[in-house]
């Protein structure tokens, strides 16, 4: 390039009143198309859901989901739901999961960076043993839970280990342990992706801060509670809101190691919808859940960046 | 109020010798500039007289107490970091009360000692301010304050002014010279500006890969290097120093310098004369000391003439000598081409041995 060309390109770039708001016009509409596209593929399943929540529309009744207004009924489905029990049972099920596992999963993947952060002989090999879990199927997670706690399982076999008699708990079919062999499952699989982020946030504190601080007198515990994890402040509230979320869909894993039941004992909402769409085939009414549900998670995700905003003007 | 003493402190780093024999005395209250080209081990050093890095030979000693067992969080060493290491989520009070804080100092001392630091550096304005948005002077000053206000017996500042720009660094210069005086504590300061070294420094240590060259104050240093690494490194533009074989003339020995002609007589010291002259040497003067000369002995023609404002440095040379001088304005400047006849003050010449770079005779 020469120097007179450098110098037309710094016009252009400069901010003239004028040529400015032109090219913001102009990009504008070149870009148009594509963010229509966008926009589009973005909102239109969520305006379809809406629209088909509010009839009693079922691919069984022989008409296109297009003219479902022929059956529309409101918002019948959404007062169903406010009183239907199940459903608030299952949200429940789901809120229990989500508040037992993901503060394990967290403490136990700072707990395992914290060791992870510093070099130890063998941390390679280690390293790669822990990431095994989260690379597995979650299908096939859930068959290996399923066999782990088996009455006459591994699990139970272990626990006999430690008792005077043979333990021969019945995890799966208890309706009040299923759910914790559920919980243990999550926790062994996806403990790891916690530990990789918080891992990968906690890499990136830097060294000078830290020296610094344990320069001014500061313990390990000190340096860690004022310097590390104020600075993991943002990886921190992503690791957990990505786990929240995660949790709320949570379905496979459970699916096959206990299909929601004994009965009910197991049904978090997606095997709710699961067995609503697929089951019952009442679809406007999935349609209602699902909505409500992504209004949950739409307000999780909300918090979420709110905070890590406020997070990153502190910096 | 420490003297840090290290004896053949040395640091590998696998196969890679950053420190080899390392032998300096920082008195009590003493203010000690290390200072060297990148990578000539003078951080390396200051980190392992600080802890943050164990040295691999040798002793560190304060006060005739061995620490290399004692953790750095216990060394009562202030540290300034090159890029000041601020804790930026925290305000600036809760900075400068950090190191008290960890120190278990109860709430009230803490508040004095915070508000009277922060005084001290003029940085009450902004106590409560975020350090995140703060402007690299303040910055400096905060990290200064910090490691300042736990009252450290040592106090370590890595290249603390590489960062700020050239007219504050200047007010900085002469400010952390009287804060230094103020706490009268034991400072060691890593630099590779000479400058900062000259004017601030008590002892200058000049450095060269991995290996002590010369300690000494400031104008011993200027004066009297001891090794050609040292005189060249020294004095901007660094000193002269021409190949040349001994002769001798009717009043004295003197060096022949080939087509820059003869040096005055020497003026040998007895120690020099003494110990005898190798047959080539390493001919030594300082820019400054070029003396223009109609009858003088030496000559050599102008490559280029670089205008600073009240001085003018000449580019000297050729057949592979090469010198510059530095002239006052005053005097009628000759051009590009020209050949400049000058004279040296035999007093102000130094010879160094051409094998060794070391100095012949010491002083001269």
């Amino acid at each position: 390039m020469n120097g007179v060309s450098v110098k037309e390109a710094d016009i252009a770039v400069l901010p003239q009143d004028n040529a400015g708001s032109e090219e913001k016009r102009l990009g504008f509409w070149l870009t148009l198309p594509a963010q229509c596209l966008v926009l589009f593929i973005a909102v239109f399943p969520i305006l379809m859901q809406l629209y088909i929540s509010m009839t009693d529309w079922s691919p069984l009744d022989g008409i296109p989901w297009y003219r479902a207004y022929e059956l529309w009924i409101g918002f019948i489905n959404y007062t169903d739901l406010a009183s239907d029990s199940r459903f608030w049972a299952a949200m429940w099920r789901t809120f229990l999961v989500m508040i037992v596992c993901v503060p394990i999963q967290f403490l136990l993947g700072l707990g395992l960076a914290v060791l992870f952060v510093d070099e130890f002989p063998g941390k390679r090999w280690f390293y790669s043993t822990l990431l095994i879990p989260m690379m597995v199927v979650p299908a096939v997670a859930g068959y290996m839970f399923f066999l782990l706690f088996q009455s006459g399982g591994p699990v139970n076999d272990l626990l006999s280990l430690f008792s005077a008699s043979p333990v021969k708990i019945a995890w799966l079919s208890d309706p009040s342990l299923a759910l914790v062999a559920v919980m243990a499952a999550d926790i062994w699989q996806w403990t790891p992706l916690m530990f990789l982020i918080l891992l990968a946030g906690m890499i990136s504190v830097p060294q000078d801060q830290q020296m610094a601080a344990v320069l001014l007198g500061a313990s390990w515990g000190r340096r860690f509670f004022t310097i590390v994890l104020p600075r993991m402040k943002t990886i921190i509230i992503i690791a957990l809101a990505i786990r929240t979320i995660e949790i709320f869909k949570i379905f496979d894993t459970l699916y096959i190691m206990t299909g929601g039941g004994p009965g009910v004992a197991t049904e978090t909402i997606s095997v709710y919808i699961y067995k609503v769409t697929q089951q019952d085939l009442i679809w406007g009414y999935v349609a209602a859940i699902a909505l409500a549900i992504l209004i949950v998670l739409s307000v999780i995700s909300a918090i979420a960046i709110s905070r890590m905003s406020k997070g990153a003007n502190a910096r | 109020m420490t003297q840090i003493a290290l004896s053949n402190l040395g640091k590998k780093f696998g196969s890679f010798t950053a420190l080899a024999q390392m032998n300096l005395t920082i008195g009590d209250g003493e203010f000690v500039a290390l200072l060297g080209p990148s990578g000539c081990g003078k951080s390396t050093t200051m980190n392992m007289i600080a802890g943050m890095v164990d040295p691999t030979e040798g002793d560190i000693r304060f006060d005739d107490r061995s620490i290399l067992d004692v953790p750095m969080s216990r060394r009562g060493v202030g540290f300034v970091f090159q890029n000041y290491a601020i804790f930026t989520h925290m305000s600036v009070r809760e900075n400068l009360a950090y190191g008290l804080r960890a120190q278990g100092v109860s709430a009230s001392e803490r508040n004095r000692r915070v508000n009277a630091m922060a005084d001290l550096l003029q940085l009450t304005p902004m106590l409560d301010r975020r350090a995140a948005g703060l402007s690299v002077n303040i910055l400096q000053r905060l990290a200064i304050g910090r490691s300042a206000v736990v009252e450290p017996a040592i106090f370590l500042l890595d290249e603390p002014l590489s960062n700020v720009d050239a007219a504050f660094r200047s007010v900085m210069r002469s400010e952390l010279k009287a804060l230094q005086r103020q706490f009268s504590q034991t400072l060691v300061y890593v630099t590779h500006d000479q400058l900062e070294a000259m004017t601030m420094a008590d002892r200058i240590a000049v450095m060269d890969h991995g290996k002590l060259l010369q300690v000494g104050t400031p104008l011993e240093i200027y004066n009297n290097p001891q090794d050609v690494f040292v005189a060249r490194f020294i004095g901007s533009p660094g000193m002269n120093i021409l190949e040349g074989t001994i002769a001798s003339s009717d009043e004295g020995k003197l060096v022949d310098l080939a087509s820059a002609g003869r040096s005055a007589p020497l003026a040998l010291s007895d120690r020099a004369a003494s110990q005898g002259l190798p047959e080539k040497v390493l001919f030594g003067f300082r820019p400054e000391q070029v003396n223009p000369d109609p009858n003088g002995t030496m000559a050599l023609p102008v490559n280029f003439v670089e205008r600073i404002g009240a001085r003018t440095i000449l580019h000297l040379g050729g057949d592979g000598l090469e010198a510059k001088a530095v002239l006052d304005n005053q005097i009628a400047m000759p051009s590009i081409g020209d050949i400049l006849r000058f004279s040296i003050d035999p007093k102000m010449v130094r010879l160094f041995d051409p094998v060794s770079g070391i100095a012949i005779g010491g002083d001269i």
